[in-house]
């Protein structure tokens, strides 16, 4: 009873969120309304026990992805006043497109036939862990899409990096590894013997 | 009244279908159009997530979890491809993106 | 829990692509620009070795490995050793190219390696988890790649495109593969199979999932009304990244649809047929009608390969063995012809002239004779004229369109082949019967490529006037 209270309101926030996605006027406004979305999914991921998940999907999308998109937005100064107007325009065709996909779901769930008989969900032991579970059979039985995931993440990096790295000739940079390596004995401090006292001539010493 | 996998499933639907439609009516601005696919792949996500706990199947979850690294990948080079793309057009509205026709 | 180690002999050439892919990225930070021409022969050995290596574990062929998530079997060994070939003609053709235009960068070889190690893993996927990933390591580069010249507005335009339609494709293809998954509750393609054959009535959810599925995978592959992304990024990209683009990939879509399709879901093969028959004229007539009035010599090709795939698909649709043979000989021809057709237009360009539009072709024949000749065989063997490849690729189909019964789908396949050569044969026109405009220099490229690039197209030829062991090498390979 609890659990279908919570999934009724996770639900209606999740929903409005993602209408606020979609119609909100300013892509910030976006931003955060997506950001809703994941969090109030991360919540409707651990009523069903997916907890590491849950948790990944707001360090990783909340933390990283939408932080990413967030300063992209502020970044390029875009126009937001001439951004919806392609929305009344193309406002059937979108609705029409939903409506296929939602009376297509809808009719899976209305007659509640999927092929395979769903047991009931098992009722873990106090004891037992997500991460840990998950855990066991990434590493070993999902060795081989891990390693994949790897290289993909390594292309995201080479992509990126050859797409967006500009060196600029005549910038300013430190170069850290030289600024570690200085000490006082190579060249950095120089003492000189100045004689003390009045020189001769006015000048100032 | 006990939430049923059903239930989740209506859920990731609809969330499916308000990413589609918003592909489909944002014709103005690229980074929307961006978060409409957030959108969807979170849709997905939550089925795979839905059906592994009915299933007693760990490896939904599992699929879960590289399906969000690939997207943090993804979200990283589209973005990429946005900022190159605003460099030399100094602009990201859809409409204007038509220097190729035919 | 105990833990034993999967075999890895299978999957050496995929784990030699990949550490060498890393060992010339780093090589080529160290590099002056002077000396990156070390990564291109770095890559292309690489590419020879991945080869060789391929050849040697072939015998391992029928062998699962990686909790069943990778098969090593005969189709797949040939898909990959024609994927290299084309992967390596790309890299040969690219060099002039990119050194005349200042772009020649290490990172178009390493995201092409990393873009064939995914094509590789799309070959070799038996799981849904595997064919995800190797799909997303391919486009992922393939995005890149087409952004990678960043100074240039159709090519970033392009990127753009591509991207947006690549990954929405991607997402509607987990949505059918998340439902997939609820409605058999399994990831792994023979037990899909297996579920699906045992199913007592056709589930709706299995239908949906599969309608979804046959979406994201034909936006993959540029079927009409999913095109809209192909002829854009052909003409935006750089020619060389067109050519990858537009050869290698399309053998690695192809594989997925054996595997999805065929493997997996082959038990709805009366589903999924009805949807790629609408799917397969609709793309044979977009590409021939609207090819017609194309200026752009690469746009023009990209149309030519949307009318393409819907040969490539009503081979795969007809359901039989000798339709997927006949569909596997149609899709390694075209990449061999895409290949020698793009090598064409990167051989005749040079810094601040493309050469990709039609009028460029003007007179070629007083340039240069003997690359006319070769463009000559290109567009002929496309239109399916014999004695030249392209045309047993379309009678291999057809037959065994007919075979099945689907005479009706057969005559509507020869009629847009007889519309589509019209366009090819304008370009033999243009080639031979017009005067070249003033000023147009003669042909200049560097020995190795005119070697390989003449070989790539009398190669059109030759499997023309001896298409039987091709057709052999499909007919042994494919036994579903």
């Amino acid at each position: 009873m609890v659990q279908a209270v919570i999934f009724i309101v996770l639900a209606a926030i999740l929903i409005g969120s993602a209408l606020g996605v979609i119609s909100a006027r300013n892509p910030v406004h976006s931003a955060l309304f997506l950001v809703l979305a994941f969090v109030t999914s991360a919540g409707l991921w651990i009523l069903l026990e997916a907890e590491f998940l849950a948790l990944v999907l707001v360090l990783v999308y909340v933390g990283a992805v939408m932080v990413l998109f967030l300063f992209v937005v502020m970044m390029l100064d875009i126009d937001t006043t001439t951004m919806r107007q392609g929305f009344v325009r193309y406002a059937p065709l979108g609705v029409v497109v939903a409506a296929v996909v939602v009376v297509e779901i809808g009719y899976v769930v209305w007659t509640r036939k999927l092929g395979v008989t769903f047991g009931t969900p098992v009722t873990h032991a106090a004891k037992y862990s997500n991460t840990r579970a998950l855990g066991d059979v990434i590493y070993t039985t999902y060795a081989y899409p891990f390693e994949l995931a790897a290289v993909i993440l390594l292309v995201g990096i080479v992509a990126a990096i050859a797409l967006t790295l500009r060196r600029r000739p005549g910038t300013r940079s430190q170069n850290p590894a030289k600024q570690v390596r200085v000490s006082a004995k190579h060249g950095r401090i120089r003492l000189v013997k100045m004689p003390s006292g009045r020189s001769r001539g006015g000048e100032a010493p | 009244m006990t939430i049923t996998l059903f239930d989740f499933l209506a859920l990731s639907g609809v969330l499916f279908a308000i990413g589609m439609a918003g592909v489909f009516l944002n014709r103005k601005n690229l980074i929307l159009l961006l978060m409409c696919i957030e959108l969807m792949l979170l849709a997905a996500n939550s089925n795979f997530i839905a059906f592994s706990r009915y299933l007693n199947d760990p490896a939904g979850q599992v699929f879960v979890f590289f399906i969000l690294t690939v997207a943090a990948a993804e979200a990283a080079i589209g973005l990429a491809i946005l900022v190159v793309l605003f460099r030399n057009r100094h602009s990201i509205n859809v409409e204007e993106l038509d220097s190729m026709k035919g | 829990m105990t833990f034993t180690l999967p075999a890895f002999t299978p999957a050496i050439p995929e784990m030699f692509v990949l550490g060498m892919g890393c060992f010339i990225l780093l090589v080529d930070v160290f590099l002056s620009d002077r000396h990156r021409v070390v990564t291109h022969w770095l890559s292309l050995a690489t590419i020879a070795a991945t080869a060789w290596l391929t050849v040697t574990v072939a015998e391992n062929a029928g062998l699962l490995t990686f909790s069943d998530m990778f098969i090593n079997d005969s189709m797949g060994n040939v898909f990959k050793l024609f994927t290299y070939l084309t992967v390596a003609l790309t890299f040969l053709y690219a060099r002039d190219y990119f050194n005349d235009r200042n772009l020649f960068k290490g990172e178009f070889y390493v995201l092409g390696l990393f873009g064939m190690l995914g094509m590789m893993v799309m070959i070799s996927a038996h799981n849904f988890i595997t064919i995800y990933l190797g799909l997303e390591l391919l486009s992922l580069s393939l995005y890149a790649m087409v952004a990678l010249d960043r100074d240039s507005p159709a090519a970033s335009e392009a990127a753009m495109k591509y991207f947006v339609l690549g990954a929405i494709a991607s997402g509607i293809l987990l949505y059918g593969m998340s439902l997939l998954y609820g409605a058999t509750g399994t990831l792994d393609i023979t037990r899909l199979g297996v579920h699906i054959a045992e199913a007592p009535d056709i589930n709706i959810g299995v239908m949906f999932a599969l309608g979804f599925i046959i979406v994201g995978l034909c936006f993959k592959l540029g079927a009409v009304p999913f095109h809209m992304w192909l002829p854009d990024v052909y003409e935006g990209a750089n020619t060389p990244v067109t050519l990858y683009v537009g050869s290698a990939p399309k053998i690695a879509a192809f594989a997925l649809f054996m595997r999805l399709l065929v493997e997996g879901l082959g038990g709805l093969r009366a589903e999924w047929r009805t949807m790629l028959i609408v799917l397969s004229i609709l793309s044979m007539a977009i590409g021939s009608i609207v090819a017609i009035v194309q200026t752009n010599l690469k746009r023009l090709l990209a149309y030519s390969t949307i009318s393409h795939v819907g040969y490539i698909l009503m081979g795969i649709l007809v359901g039989t063995t000798a339709g997927y043979q006949a569909a596997m000989f149609y899709v390694i021809t075209y990449v061999i012809m895409a290949a020698a057709a793009f090598g064409i237009i990167i051989l005749l360009a040079r810094k601040g002239f493309e050469s990709d539009r039609l009028e460029d072709f003007k007179g070629l024949n007083d340039r240069s004779p003997w690359f006319a000749a070769m463009m000559l065989i290109v567009m002929f063997g496309m239109a399916g004229v014999p004695p030249f490849v392209g045309f047993f690729g379309k009678l291999y189909v057809l037959r065994a369109v007919i075979d099945a019964g689907m005479i009706w789908l057969a005559v509507v396949g020869v009629i847009f082949a007889i519309i589509s050569a019209f366009y090819y044969l304008k370009v033999v026109k243009l080639m031979y019967f017009d005067r070249a405009p003033e000023g147009m220099k003669p042909v200049e490229a560097s020995l190795d490529m005119r070697w390989v690039l003449s070989g790539n197209s009398l190669a059109i030829l030759l499997l023309g006037v001896l298409p039987g062991p091709l057709m052999a090498l499909c007919a042994r390979v494919i036994t579903f």
